[in-house]
């Protein structure tokens, strides 16, 4: 595995989303960079670890639903059968 | 009063009762327990600081340090997560912060009767990891599952997400340990059973020693109910393309008498619109997508197939789109804990400027659901108007009980903490009355779960409770004589004269 600083500090360019957020990485959303520019400011991230952030977040979504309960039913199964 | 107030003999006292490495007096010690999450001006911070903190271990020790202050007529506030919304573990006059997080012990675990026995300085997080282990699970959960404790659960009588199912905590506390003002111990249940459901015996006391903010004492030690580990959960959330339809639909969920519902969730537009600024699940969602339905199950894997599956074509029915099952599940579990909710909002200009969160709760029938909304949006935007200090969130509205009759009903307030002075807080406060007034007007009660004791809204309390606040001040007034347990709350110094 290599490390190369300036590569993790250039991020992916911006693809506008909305026209409050954009997107740099697959499902990763953040604010319009142009809203924030006044009481708080936006901060250089390096990549893995705007990946990290969401990877954990996407963990402990998970943990929540072992911990509530043993498995999850899907929704898009059971629509299926009612449409089917 | 100031610790050197407290210095002697209260100090050398509280030594002796608990001792030296459980008195805390430093300044760190205090300003952490001098706020709750709700916003107040910082520059009013210092307010709220208790004059010492005391870290008792067992129910004798809280017993000993209410009979001080009582013999004394030092005020004592008791603190348990401090995650509470309505001001209640905040000091108003210094004083002695009982902190109870030290009673943190399973006493009990009784398989066959399937209750446990817990000090209230647990969390049902922290309890249901044990309880994991015998495939049984505590299900008292509110958003602040993982920092609200069992003793503030108790002080606030709180509500639960999946309350529809098993009930809220004054359901599923069977009974409790408590200690009265004068430092007498009881124990209140339904009866005097520590393990009983259901008792006529008496008047019905535990009531009386739940939601009542820490004013008519201590619980310590409380025995609660268990139920099997759900072997599945199901919680689809559907978009709508307006309020009414959604409307509609979250009333045929709750109505459908489903055995193993636990929940349903309504957001309006407005929620929808601050959910599209920065939320990852509903930033990409098409601008027709108005406002939002989910609902929650819990129970045996095939009968919550069997519910789901009436749920999802009831909802279908009434012109619902499923949102899929990514979103559906990832948004479910983070209701559990919105701490990790982002903290912005923004100005009118668009800027994004750090919010704090204020959630007002007030319980409102079904039918009454859509008008209360517009009132309170337009208290909302009234406040916008005012100052860049506020940001409207938007509104939820979530089941209360399994028949669908009445609603957790929230409006968010994003409100800008450093820059409250007495202006904006002044426009507040007048803001948490009205919001509480239009409630009352509806036939609603001001909180189903928080309390109703923060600034503005406690001035309503009265006329909410009529001549059930009278017996209010005179049970308070029996109870504690002089006034020591949270002294300021819930209006409660009239009963010892003050004008009303
Ligand atoms: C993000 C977030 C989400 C929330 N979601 C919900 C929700 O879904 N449902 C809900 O009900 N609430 C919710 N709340 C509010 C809060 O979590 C609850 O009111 C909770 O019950 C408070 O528990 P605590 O342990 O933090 O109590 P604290 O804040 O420490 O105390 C609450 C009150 O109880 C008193 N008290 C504390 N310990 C005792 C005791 N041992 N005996 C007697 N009185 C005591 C205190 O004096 C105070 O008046 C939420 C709060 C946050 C921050």
């Amino acid at each position: 595995m290599k490390y190369r600083r300036s590569e993790e500090m250039s991020p992916p360019p911006a693809v506008p989303v909305t026209d409050v957020a954009i997107t740099r990485f697959e499902h990763v959303y953040e604010v319009a960079p142009e809203l924030m520019t006044e009481h708080v400011l936006q901060q250089e991230f390096p990549n893995w670890d705007t990946l990290r952030l969401v990877h954990s977040r996407a963990d402990h979504l998970a943990w929540m639903h072992r911990h509530f309960a043993h498995t999850v039913v899907s929704g898009e199964e059971l629509l299926h059968e009612l449409d089917g | 009063m100031t610790v050197t107030a407290l210095s002697d003999p209260v100090l050398g006292e509280l030594r002796q009762i608990l001792g030296d490495e459980h008195v805390l007096t430093g300044k760190a010690d205090r300003l952490n327990r001098a706020r709750v999450p709700a916003p107040f001006p910082v520059h009013r911070w210092a307010e709220r600081l208790p004059d010492l903190v005391v870290m008792p271990g067992s129910t004798e020790e809280v017993a000993e340090v209410l009979k001080l202050a009582n013999r004394l007529r030092v005020p004592v506030v008791p603190r348990d997560g401090g995650t509470g919304l309505t001001d209640g573990a905040v000091p108003l006059r210094g004083g002695i912060l009982v902190d109870v997080k030290r009673l943190n012990h399973i006493k009990d675990l009784d398989l066959d009767n399937r209750t446990c026995t817990v000090g209230t300085g647990i969390n049902a997080l922290k309890l249901n990891e044990r309880l994991a282990v015998h495939d049984l699970i505590y299900p008292d959960d509110p958003a602040s599952y993982p920092c609200s404790l069992v003793g503030g659960r108790i002080g606030t009588s709180g509500w639960s997400l999946i309350g529809s199912r098993y009930g809220h905590t004054r359901d599923l506390v069977l009974s409790f340990d408590h200690v009265l003002p004068s430092g007498q111990v009881i124990h209140v249940g339904d009866g005097i059973g520590r393990k009983i459901t259901k008792s006529s015996s008496g008047y019905q006391l535990k009531h009386l020693f739940m939601g009542h903010q820490g004013t008519l004492g201590i619980a310590t030690e409380a025995t609660l109910k268990l139920f099997p580990k759900p072997e599945a959960e199901f919680s689809p959330f559907w978009a709508f393309s307006d309020y009414a339809d959604a409307y509609r639909c979250v009333g045929l969920l709750a109505r459908a008498g489903v055995a193993t519902f636990a929940g349903a969730v309504l957001f309006d537009e407005w929620k929808v619109a601050y959910l599209r600024r920065d939320d990852e699940a509903y930033i990409p969602q098409p601008s027709s997508v108005k406002a939002l339905v989910c609902a929650a199950l819990y129970g045996y894997a095939d009968e919550v197939e069997a519910g789901g599956r009436r749920l999802m074509r009831i909802a279908r029915d009434a012109g619902a789109r499923y949102l899929g099952d990514e979103i559906s599940q990832g948004d479910w579990a983070a209701r559990h804990d919105r701490y990790a909710t982002p903290l912005h909002g923004r100005t009118k200009s668009g800027q994004v400027a750090p919010m704090s969160w204020h959630c007002e709760d007030a319980s409102i029938n079904y039918t009454n659901l859509p008008s209360v909304r517009l009132a309170w949006h337009e208290i909302a935007d009234r406040l916008r108007r005012e100052s860049d200090v506020f940001d409207d969130w938007g509104m939820f509205a979530y089941t209360n009980g399994a028949t669908g009759a009445d609603y957790l009903t929230e409006i968010d307030i994003g409100i800008w903490e450093q820059r409250l002075d007495d202006r904006t807080w002044a426009a507040w406060v007048r803001a948490k009355r009205d919001l509480a007034a239009v409630a009352l007007a509806h036939g609603g009660s001001i909180s189903a779960c928080h309390g109703s004791c923060r600034e503005g809204e406690v001035d309503l309390v009265p006329q909410e409770l009529g001549g059930g606040f009278e017996v209010m001040l005179q049970i308070k007034r029996a109870l504690d004589p002089h006034n020591i347990m949270n002294p300021g709350k819930y209006l409660l110094d009239q009963a010892y004269g003050a004008p009303s």
